[in-house]
Parts: C-alpha cells; sequence; structure tokens
C-alpha cells in the first residue's frame, strides 16, 4: 500500500515525495487561480455582499494555501525513487496497470449504463472486473453478480421507487 | 401531566405504531449503513410513503429512520471506511482500523451501546429543556454561523491528523463546489461555464458516494493481494465494565451533541467531530493512540449524534427552524401533515410533543435489540475477497449515486470525484473537508453576506462584529485555537509543558 504523505509541520523529518506530488500540488495552484477568476468573472468587486464575493475569498484560500503546500512540496526535493525515471515511477508506483485497466472499465460501465440499462452494464461490468481483478472462478463471479443485482435491483426499483435505468439500446431492440 | 404521559406512551401501546417504529428503525439502519446512502436520502424516500398516512404513524416512522439513519451511517464506517454520512466520518478514523485488525465487532457492539446512550440523553434533553435551549440558539448571529462552520471544516483537516494547510484548501475546494449553480439571493450564474445543466448546481451525495466511496474502491486496488481479516464477531454486546469505562466520555459527548444538535444548521456531523476532538484533547490514556482504533474515538462521535438527533428536534418543535439537512426534510412533512412547526406547535398541539418524545424512546430501545443482531452478516462483507467486493461496491456506488435525481450526469460526477479523490488521498489530502464544505458553503455563503450586510458593508465593523458579544468571541477563540494547535510552535510548547 502506497502511504500518503503526512506533512510534518512539526521538527520530524518529512517523507520523501511521491511521484507526481510535485505536478499535481502546482496543478492545484493552477485550478485555483483559474476558479480565482471565475469567481471574479461573477460579479468583480462591485460589492462586498455580491454574488461573486465569498466565492472569491474561498478561491483565494485555496491560492493561497496551494501556493504554500506547493512551496512545501518543492522543499522537500526530489521523490526518492531509485534507478526509475520520475514518469516510470508513476505508472508503477500511482498507476499501475491494473488501476489503469479498473478504472478503464469503471468508465465503460459509466458510458454503458444508460445505454444497456442497469442490468445489463453492471451485469457485464462485474464480471469483467472481477476477472480482471483476479478472480478465477467463474461460476462464482457469476452467482454473486447475479444475486446482488437482484437485491439491488429488489430493493431500489421495488421499495425505492427509483426508476433504473432501463437502457436505450435495449428499447430500441424490443420496440 | 398523566395526559402527557398518555400520550408519551401511544406508540408504545398501539401495535401498528410499535410495528412502524421497528420498522422505521431497522430500515434506519440499513439502508444508512449502505455506503453512499445517507440518512438524509432515507428519511426523504421513506417519508414520501408517509404523505397519505395519519400524522402519528408518518411521526413514528420518521422517529425509527432519523435515529436508526444517523447510527447505520457507522456500520459501513467501520467495516469500508466509507461512511454513510457525513455524521460518521470521525467514527471510521478509529473504528476502521479497529476492523482491519478484525475486531469490527467490537467496535460495532460499542458503538450500538452508546450510540443508545446518546441517543436518550439527546431525548432526555429534548423533554426537559426545549425551550432554554432554543433560546439560546435564538442569540446565535449570522458571524457565529459563519465561524462555526469554518470551525467545523478546520476540525476535520486538523483532527484527521494530516496537514491542516491541505485541509485549509480542501475545505475551500468543497465550498467553491457547492457554489456551483444559480446564486440564491440574485439568481446569478455562478460556477456554470454556459452550461444549463450546471445551474442546478452538484449534487453533494454523488460527491459525498466518490470521494468515499469509488476513491476507496481505487486506493484498494494497490492491496489486492493483502488477504482480508478475520473479523471476530463472537462477542458483540460489550462488558458492562468497558461500558463503565467509557460512560463518563459518552455523556461528555452527548452533551456535546445536544447543544451542537440544537444550533440551526449544525447537525450530527459537526457534533460528532467536536466531540472526537474532545476526547482526543481529554483522554489521556486511550486504549490504543487516536486514529490506530481507540474506543475513546468511536464513544466520543457516536454519543454525540445521536445525542444530536434528540437535540435537532428542539429548533425544530419549538422554533420551525432545521437543526440539520434531516429535520429540514422532517418540516417539510409536517407542513404537508398539516402541522406547523415552531412555537404554535407548543402551544396549540401539545400532545404531539409527547407524542414524538415517545417514540423517539422507543426508537432507541428498538435501536438497542437491531444494533446488537445482524453483525454477523455485516461483518462478512469485510471477509469477502476484493476481487468480488471492490466490484459490487462500485455498483453499489453508481445506484446510490444514481438514486439521487434519477439521472446518470450524477454517476459522471461520482466518477469524476472518485479519480480526483483518489489522488487526493493519495498524495495526503483529506476528503472529509471538501464534503464539509460542499454542505456547509451555503450557510457560510448566506451568513457571510447577512453579517457584512449587518455591518453595513464595511469591513472594519464587520471584523469588530466577531468580538462584540462573549458568544462571538468565544467561538472565534476557539477557531484560532484549533489553527494554532495544528502549527510547531504548539507543539514544540506543548513538548516543553
Amino acid at each position: 500500500m502506497l502511504a500518503a504523505p503526512d506533512a510534518q509541520e512539526g521538527g520530524e523529518p518529512e517523507p520523501a515525495l511521491l511521484p507526481g506530488e510535485l505536478a499535481f500540488c502546482a496543478l492545484l495552484l493552477l485550478l485555483s487561480l483559474f476558479l480565482l477568476w471565475q469567481a471574479h468573472g461573477i460579479s468583480g468587486f462591485e460589492s462586498l455582499t455580491s454574488a461573486g464575493m465569498f466565492p472569491m475569498l474561498a478561491a483565494a484560500t485555496m491560492v493561497v494555501t496551494g501556493a504554500v503546500f506547493s512551496w512545501q512540496s518543492l522543499r522537500r526535493g526530489p521523490s526518492n525513487v531509485s534507478g526509475q525515471g520520475n514518469w516510470q515511477a508513476f505508472v508503477v508506483q500511482i498507476t499501475p496497470p491494473i488501476w489503469v485497466g479498473f478504472t478503464l472499465a469503471v468508465c465503460l460501465y459509466m458510458l454503458a449504463l444508460p445505454r444497456l440499462g442497469f442490468l445489463g452494464a453492471s451485469f457485464l461490468f462485474l464480471l469483467m472486473s472481477m476477472r480482471l481483478l483476479g478472480s478465477q472462478r467463474w461460476l462464482l463471479n457469476v452467482g454473486v453478480s447475479v444475486v446482488t443485482l437482484a437485491a439491488i435491483y429488489g430493493v431500489f426499483q421495488t421499495i425505492f421507487s427509483v426508476v433504473l435505468p432501463k437502457g436505450s439500446w435495449l428499447q430500441n431492440l424490443f420496440r | 401531566m398523566m395526559q402527557a404521559l398518555e400520550f408519551f406512551l401511544m406508540s408504545w401501546t398501539d401495535p401498528y405504531l410499535l410495528f412502524l417504529t421497528a420498522a422505521g428503525t431497522f430500515a434506519g439502519i440499513y439502508i444508512g449503513a449502505i455506503p453512499g446512502l445517507s440518512v438524509t436520502m432515507a428519511v426523504s424516500i421513506l417519508i414520501s410513503f408517509t404523505f397519505k398516512w395519519h400524522v402519528n404513524e408518518a411521526l413514528t416512522l420518521i422517529s425509527g429512520i432519523f435515529l436508526g439513519g444517523v447510527y447505520g451511517g457507522s456500520r459501513s464506517a467501520i467495516l469500508l471506511n466509507i461512511p454513510g454520512a457525513p455524521a460518521a466520518i470521525a467514527t471510521g478514523l478509529d473504528g476502521y482500523p479497529m476492523a482491519k485488525r478484525g475486531e469490527a465487532g467490537t467496535a460495532i457492539g460499542l458503538t450500538t451501546v452508546v450510540s443508545v446512550i446518546g441517543g436518550f440523553v439527546g431525548i432526555a434533553a429534548l423533554a426537559v429543556a426545549a425551550p432554554a435551549l432554543s433560546e439560546f440558539a435564538l442569540k446565535f448571529a449570522p458571524r457565529d454561523y459563519l465561524m462555526l462552520a469554518i470551525w467545523g471544516i478546520l476540525l476535520v483537516g486538523a483532527l484527521s491528523g494530516g496537514s491542516l494547510v491541505k485541509g485549509i484548501f480542501a475545505g475551500a475546494l468543497g465550498i467553491l463546489i457547492s457554489m456551483v449553480g444559480l446564486d440564491p439571493m440574485t439568481a446569478e450564474h455562478r460556477f456554470t461555464f454556459g452550461h444549463v445543466q450546471m445551474t442546478a448546481g452538484i449534487s453533494y451525495v454523488a460527491a459525498m458516494i466518490g470521494f468515499f466511496g469509488v476513491a476507496e474502491v481505487l486506493m484498494q486496488l494497490h492491496e489486492l493481494k493483502t488477504r482480508a481479516v478475520r473479523q471476530d464477531v463472537s462477542r458483540i454486546v460489550p462488558s458492562w465494565a468497558r461500558v463503565r469505562k467509557h460512560l463518563p466520555l459518552s455523556m461528555r459527548a452527548s452533551a456535546i451533541g445536544v447543544v451542537v444538535g440544537a444550533l440551526p444548521g449544525a447537525g450530527g456531523d459537526i457534533a460528532a467531530l467536536m466531540a472526537y476532538d474532545h476526547a482526543k484533547r481529554t483522554v489521556k490514556n486511550p486504549t490504543r493512540p487516536f486514529g490506530q482504533g481507540a474506543e475513546e474515538g468511536l464513544v466520543a462521535p457516536e454519543s454525540a449524534n445521536n445525542a444530536a438527533v434528540g437535540g435537532a428536534y428542539i429548533p425544530m418543535l419549538t422554533l420551525g427552524i432545521p437543526g440539520d439537512a434531516v429535520t429540514a426534510v422532517i418540516i417539510g412533512a409536517l407542513y404537508i401533515h398539516g402541522l406547523k412547526p415552531g412555537p404554535m406547535l407548543m402551544i396549540e398541539t401539545p400532545h404531539l410533543f409527547w407524542f414524538i418524545v415517545g417514540s423517539l424512546v422507543l426508537a432507541n430501545c428498538f435501536l438497542l435489540i437491531f444494533g446488537l443482531t445482524g453483525i454477523k452478516l455485516f461483518a462478512k462483507i469485510v471477509e469477502t475477497p476484493k476481487p468480488i467486493l471492490l466490484p459490487l461496491i462500485l455498483v453499489l456506488c453508481a445506484v446510490g449515486a444514481y438514486a439521487v435525481n434519477n439521472n446518470p450526469v450524477d454517476v459522471y460526477w461520482m466518477l469524476g470525484f472518485g479519480i480526483f479523490g483518489y489522488f487526493l488521498k493519495l498524495y495526503g489530502f483529506q476528503v472529509g473537508p471538501v464534503i464539509l464544505g460542499m454542505i456547509l458553503g451555503p450557510l457560510m455563503d448566506k451568513s457571510y453576506r447577512q453579517a457584512m450586510i449587518s455591518a453595513e458593508g464595511k469591513p472594519a465593523q464587520f471584523a469588530a462584529e466577531f468580538l462584540s458579544s462573549p458568544l462571538s468571541a468565544v467561538i472565534l477563540a476557539a477557531l484560532l485555537l484549533t489553527i494554532f494547535s495544528q502549527t510547531a510552535w504548539w507543539r514544540r510548547w506543548r513538548g516543553t509543558a
């Protein structure tokens, strides 16, 4: 498990940067500046009670704190990765292949939900991702998927009256 | 007096009302325990069934769902580190480390008992001190609400053991996310980027599921090969000695819960965090260090958030002001049932007040029964191999986010926040302050503008008013102390003291 770096503001030695941490901090700082600019665009400085004033205060807080932790990260020096380039270390430690594969599967699932419907998309996602994560027993995977989906469908659709996506492709097929 | 007792016992003696209270408590616990289904959502959905019912039937069901839902959120926090509701964020800080060591049964048993204790303290406060506490809450000015909300966010950032600077950043980010949409006062577009779909804002439930559910699943991918810890659920009911040991802390935390719960806008979430902070500061020898599975880290927030339920009813019934998001939904339901929560409710229909108190006491008794049973099934969740468990949680998260508005866009938001939350967590940012910022952002915006208007738009007068009343000064001092306690100076001073 990757250890999240604790920012030790006391006198203890601080842990080395994780791969990509400095870039992430810089991106957050850029995001804060963009949001401050957007907040200013709401109503400028027309009044201290305008619609944009409180968002500007919040965004300014983000800019200041973003600058502080970016500076702290910069001072902590390069990430402690022996014999690996920064990009390679990022791929290995932060976004390993299984992480990328699973995240892609989740993205596909989200895109498939309105098209295949909840039951179809979820069933395919469960089977695919269980296999991807290393569960080799197909029968168990199918059984768990069917039982869980039946329970979720029953509880949400019947008891809570939540209309789960039916799937535009399936509806067109049976029209 | 006899009439009050008669109404108090009504839900105990009527079999149908008894059944509805039990059903509401049971449903509240299990819905609250499902990751992504908050107690607000449970109350919102289940309350819609009651609109055609008799008011007494509706009130008993609501009482059960509210108490059960607040408690149920702790189960997913302990077993999966995914709080069922913001009120359970603090519970996961020590509950999850206990579950990782196989002590989920002990954690849930202790949580149940102290939740019931907290619940009784809250209900007793509601019955005895409702009018007095309501008057106290009335003294809070908008600037006090603003400071309370800032304090709440700071506490999450400071308490979770991470960097305060990153905690403040995360809180401010949450506030900005809550600003997306139309300004409630002037209807100006804020951060909508010209998209009509953005004018409705971003659902905090979708964000909460993303930051806590999806991000946790993505984090767990690094631990796929770690074998699931076998949970010891053979002894769930805590020993009397253990309960007695924690009773003083539970009572103090319950008192915090009642007072904070009674403050309009500040519900069980802030109460739980404040109680956790109190425990951290006052308990010298916890069972384990805080954040690593201290029993005191469970006792304090769980006593407080259930005590806050009784506290939240106080301003709701006596002033018509919601104590938190759930009571806001309940107030809406009471109006639909033809009741007008507020001072006149106590004068015109005092019997309803005692009926509600009686129903809450009954629901709290059911909480003890249902809370101490069925844990083995829940514990099995964490023993499930991760390659099977993680995809299942992901599907549950997707359904939870979709169910908020029946809108697939919320599912996309959830995924986006989940991936963003993964990187935040990985690089040492706490996601709790983001969620709290999202929930408290609108209140802070409104309070800031009201406070500034009352200071005639003059920044110097605005700043001076923070010292104008003892109440504001006390909150300001507490806020500053929280910031100061995170600095190196404080640590050095504590080290030499």
